[in-house]
């Protein structure tokens, strides 16, 4: 079993990670929903919407849980990677949504709690994810996420112990190739040893 | 003090050092002439009785003194960060987002403390929210008997004996669970499907309930259930799809829990068996150690946690 303090650095790495980096945005609450619809492989210029999705719309989804983000990888390579946002007026009319979510539930299907006012969209092919994340930013007028003074200085301690992990492991490493090769030399030299009392 | 290189082409000592002749060493010394048979160091010196005393032990011996551990190991929780379960879950649909809500699943961990060589916990159980509800159930009993038919009917994928026994050995047939007919159970046996379903887990068994009389209840029961047991001195079973809300992964983990604790109880008096740290994980997210509180410990965001994903 990994030790635990091992195993609570990692764990603290990945969750400042997905609290903090590009992408840590708190959107407006007139936003209802975002979808993305771009192809499963990359070639056509569809890069940049994966890679969105696995970081910047990580940290977007956890500073904005209320916000349904879903997407859709149903399309062809020469077909258009849409991010689409949809917007709804911010009254607090919260239609009564509360029942189980079952299997029937279909990711692509804009089922709407509140009636959608608006969509934007943005055209993602061929284009990074940073310019992405830019336009979304603009367009939505997002607020920036902030690190605060601790988590500043978790961060800077956990590189820290980072790099003096690798020294230290780098040092180990070459202390037992040594012993083993040692070992190594021993177990040929009490080979041939026997060979020659045979 | 360098310790002694070797030349790695004719093994002799590259750079001699001179305590390696004053201290008996604790390895033989490896000059040009190879140490003798019985692991005596090279007394360059008038053999002294000390010698026998320092010499270096049988490394076989040294490694069977080091006595293994009999539990599995539990570090003290102090130091282990917790969340609440609605802060993990926060976390864990973010990892998971834009995957389909019915593809992702919560998985539940629980860490036990107890002995290695002991009883496990082994069992089977009905979620009040059920995360997998398309089963393939295979059923062992003749398909026109009354006992066949009811199976049927009552949802299992395939029935059958011998065409059954047959498509195992072919590989053509894919099913979840398999149950047996008790009288079917002779036959069974007879076909050898041991290879074939033993390393799956799928053989159908007396011992886990897999050879019913009334397989059509048993069919009925088995499509809603699910089966956890003890690996390593964890239990893990999934108890959530990432679509669920906060108040069903709750329920879920209720019940599982408290099942956890009845069948460890049941086994207590074969093995002493206690409930260490409860972790949740997702398929794509980290572990996190639940602290066993619900709630956000930031209330700012509202309840979101009964949105869908």
């Amino acid at each position: 079993m990994v030790s635990l303090p091992h195993r609570m650095r990692k764990l603290q790495t990945r969750l400042l990670a997905i609290r903090l980096g590009s992408g840590a945005y708190i959107l407006p609450k007139d936003i209802n929903r975002i979808h993305m619809r771009f192809a499963p492989r990359i070639e056509g210029g569809h890069m940049g919407p994966r890679k969105f999705w696995h970081h910047e719309l990580v940290r977007l989804k956890y500073h904005n849980p209320a916000i349904s983000m879903t997407t859709d990888r149903t399309a062809r390579a020469e077909d258009p990677a849409v991010l689409s946002v949809h917007f709804t007026s911010p009254t607090p009319t919260q239609s009564p949504d509360e029942t189980t979510s079952g299997p029937a539930f279909a990711d692509s299907t804009p089922a709407a709690a509140q009636p959608t006012e608006r969509v934007s969209t943005i055209d993602m092919k061929h284009r990074t994810n940073a310019e992405i994340l830019d336009e979304l930013v603009r367009m939505t007028k997002a607020q920036a996420v902030e690190a605060t003074e601790a988590e500043r200085e978790e961060l800077r301690s956990l590189e820290e112990q980072r790099v003096k992990g690798a020294k230290d492991s780098a040092k180990s490493l070459e202390v037992r190739a040594r012993v083993a090769r040692e070992k190594q030399l021993l177990e040929q030299a009490r080979g041939e040893l026997a060979a020659d009392a045979v | 003090m360098a310790a002694p290189r070797y030349c790695p082409s004719c093994l002799s000592l590259a750079f001699v050092p001179l305590t390696l002749f004053r201290t008996a060493p604790r390895r033989p010394a490896l000059l040009l002439l190879p140490p003798p048979q019985n692991q005596q160091p090279i007394q360059l010196r008038a053999a002294s009785t000390n010698a026998l005393k320092y010499r270096r032990k049988d490394p076989a011996a040294a490694s069977r003194r080091k006595k293994a551990r009999s539990t599995y190991l539990a570090p003290d929780l102090k130091n282990v960060v917790q969340f609440s379960l609605v802060d993990a879950m926060r976390y864990l649909r973010a990892s998971e987002v834009g995957r389909p809500p019915t593809s992702s699943k919560y998985e539940l961990h629980v860490r036990l403390r107890t002995a290695k060589n002991g009883a496990v916990v082994r069992n089977r159980l009905r979620l009040p929210h059920p995360v997998k509800t398309d089963l393939r159930i295979c059923v062992i009993a003749p398909s026109d008997s009354p006992q066949g038919l009811a199976a049927t009917a009552a949802g299992a994928a395939i029935v059958g004996e011998e065409e059954v026994f047959q498509a195992i050995r072919d590989e053509t047939m894919k099913f979840d669970r398999c149950l047996c007919h008790t009288d079917s159970l002779p036959a069974l046996t007879k076909a050898n499907l041991g290879r074939m379903l033993g390393p799956k887990g799928l053989m159908p068994s007396v011992k886990t309930n897999t050879v019913v009389k009334d397989v059509a209840a048993a069919v009925r029961e088995m499509a809603g259930a699910s089966e956890y047991r003890e690996r390593m001195g964890v239990v893990r079973m999934a108890i959530g799809q990432l679509g669920f809300t906060a108040e069903e992964v709750r329920r879920n983990i209720r019940a599982f829990v408290e099942n956890v604790k009845r069948d460890m109880q049941g086994i207590s008096d074969q093995t002493a068996k206690e409930m260490h740290e409860v972790v949740l994980s997702s398929t794509n997210g980290p572990g996190l150690s639940l602290n066993g509180t619900f709630g956000s410990a930031d209330a700012e965001l509202g309840d979101w946690s009964a949105a869908k994903a």
